[in-house]
């Protein structure tokens, strides 16, 4: 799966749930369900920290959770508000979560392709925010890109990745990266009960829980 | 240029050097609190973006100051190409404050703005989120040391983008940097090595004198079309008499140099159109302009701090904004995103209009976007 053009992606907004599913060779939705599965209950309150397009938000929502969606990208919550009005958009970063929900006041946090995005301070940032408003035994459910654990698939990784970001590169003068360290991250930033699952090998989820 | 004006060191000339050859690149420095000088708890925080050659420049100007910079993510991409493409806005700037502990390192909560972000970078929303005063800071990194001088006003030459010759000269190096070898690389299998050198020669000249010669050359009024053109045929004239010269002349070689003439100079059209505050972007439609609705104007004159072409002035007797040079507009929307009172918006010739939110919303990132919106 080649994340490298996400970033092609979220500069045309129409084209991005197209574009994933395809990068994703179809596997995208099952994803989202599976982050859903492991945070959303009726009538809990799950945020979803940069939702993009929605396809998290609306899977916990199809659960009967209440649910927010939060992204900084007006274009991808105009796609997200076309396809919801049952899940609340809202245009703002991921630092600004503590301006918006109280303290203990979330049962879930989830996060899908939104960490790679974001820089060592700010995933600490929004992981130790995501901690003061989760309510005591709420769950952190985050899944995105990262460099398979096997050497030889990390080569494979690296080798085709390069020409791919390349030219992501020269398209939209962005790129992603893979994020490092992730369930240790989350570790640091006090979560227990931390379990990891790979769909494939160059992408994880993470769930962990906010101790009691 | 960079790499000039930089230390007489072996490295830092290098990287200067790769910086500048490839700055149509993005070149993440890193984000954050970055000290200059020997700054205190009531130094001034100055903003920038994160690509290494602004940050290099606001650092150079700096120089013997003590000041704050706080260094937001535009994805490693200079302001105004961040702001006006969505890559820096204001969640930036708040992502800042709340992560780079500036904070607990400054007493005052007073922020200074590049203008040149404004384009992207809403004020207000940075004010409400934080709490912090934000301020527009002057359009050129080497403005600031006279701005704090002046404590904190710029004054209306400093707001206005200007092109001296070592910035035309360094964007013509960004440019003939890589183009001209991979013309010549391109050309090479199919005219030979000297006829491609030629080739590639003459669009590096061709290049050069876009730039240099730009204060000189009437962009400002018209699509440009002409200029570009006569600096191709003109490319294409010293090319055939360099290629006659070395008796390389034939159909094909003057069929590829005429074809590298047109590339090149189309490339460097679209750069000049919209990559530098001066010139309106050659995505926008031609038949609109920023319309100024008198009655909802305030006089907080918001818009005259951002504009980059001194397009609007602040009328002292009506207390009123009023446009006074309308030619100089290159539809940025900087003052329209800025406005408080959503005075400001664009209209087109057939009477439409895009009212601010729709332009906030979408920033310069037009891509037709204004048009579907109406």
């Amino acid at each position: 799966m080649t994340y490298a053009f996400m970033r092609r992606l979220e500069s045309t907004p129409s084209r991005y749930d197209r574009g994933i599913e395809l990068l994703s060779g179809g596997r995208i939705g099952s994803v989202y369900d599976r982050i859903a599965e492991m945070a959303a209950r009726p009538g809990a309150n799950v945020l979803d920290v940069g939702c993009g397009t929605g396809g998290v938000s609306i899977a916990c929502e199809v659960l009967g959770a209440h649910v927010t969606g939060i992204d900084r990208d007006a274009g991808m919550l105009e796609i997200a508000a076309a396809k919801s009005n049952a899940v609340q958009w809202l245009e703002i970063d991921a630092t600004e979560i503590e301006d918006h929900f109280g303290p203990e006041s979330l049962d879930a946090v989830v996060s899908c392709l939104a960490f790679s995005e974001m820089s060592p301070q700010v995933q600490r940032y929004v992981l130790s925010t995501a901690s003061s408003r989760l309510r005591p035994g709420g769950r952190l459910v985050i899944a995105d890109e990262v460099e398979p654990d096997r050497v030889g698939q990390r080569v494979w990784y690296r080798v085709r990745r390069a020409p791919v970001m390349a030219v992501t590169w020269l398209l939209t003068q962005t790129g992603t990266r893979p994020v490092k360290d992730l369930a240790r991250s989350i570790a640091t930033a006090g979560f227990t009960q931390i379990e990891t699952e790979r769909p494939w090998p160059s992408f994880l989820i993470v769930s962990a829980v906010k101790p009691s | 240029m960079a790499f000039v004006l930089d230390r007489l060191g072996g490295q830092t000339i290098m990287i200067s050097l790769f910086d500048t050859l490839l700055r149509i690149l993005p070149h993440r420095a890193p984000t954050g609190l970055v000290p200059i000088g020997t700054p205190d708890r009531s130094s001034p925080v100055l903003v920038t973006g994160n690509y290494t050659l602004t940050v290099r420049r606001v650092r150079r100007a700096l120089t013997g100051r003590d000041a704050w910079l706080l260094v937001a993510d535009s994805k490693g991409i200079n302001v105004w190409c961040a702001s006006g493409g969505g890559h820096l806005t204001h969640h930036d700037v708040i992502s800042a404050i709340r992560t780079s502990g500036v904070q607990d390192r400054v007493d005052r909560r007073l922020l200074v703005l590049p203008e040149l972000c404004a384009t992207g970078v809403e004020r207000r929303r940075i004010e409400e989120a934080t709490g912090w005063t934000a301020t527009w800071g002057p359009a050129s990194a080497e403005d600031i040391p006279a701005f704090l001088d002046r404590g904190g006003h710029t004054a209306r030459s400093e707001r206005a983008t200007r092109f001296p010759l070592p910035d035309r000269l360094e964007m013509a190096a960004m440019w003939i940097g890589p183009l001209v070898p991979i013309l010549w690389l391109v050309l090479w299998p199919i005219t030979g090595a000297g006829a491609a050198a030629i080739d590639a020669g003459v669009v590096g000249l061709a290049v050069l004198a876009l730039y240099g010669f730009f204060p000189w050359l009437p962009l400002r009024t018209m699509r440009g079309i002409p200029v570009y053109a006569t600096l191709s045929v003109a490319a294409f004239g010293i090319g055939i008499a360099a290629l006659a010269l070395f008796g390389l002349l034939h159909p094909s070689t003057m069929l590829w140099l005429a074809a590298a003439c047109v590339v090149a100079m189309g490339i460097a059209s679209i750069d000049m159109a919209g990559s530098t505050p001066l010139l309106s972007s050659s995505v926008n439609p031609s038949d609109f302009e920023v319309e100024l609705l008198s009655n909802r104007c305030t006089g907080t004159a918001e818009c005259v701090l951002v504009c980059p072409r001194e397009v609007l002035v602040m009328d002292g007797h009506a207390h009123k904004v009023r446009i006074a040079e309308p030619a100089n507009c290159i539809l940025c929307a900087a003052c329209i995103v800025q406005c408080p009172e959503d005075a400001l918006r664009f209209r087109f010739d057939d009477g439409r209009v895009v009212e601010p939110d729709v332009i906030r919303r979408t920033r310069m990132n037009l891509l037709g976007k204004r048009k579907t919106s109406l």
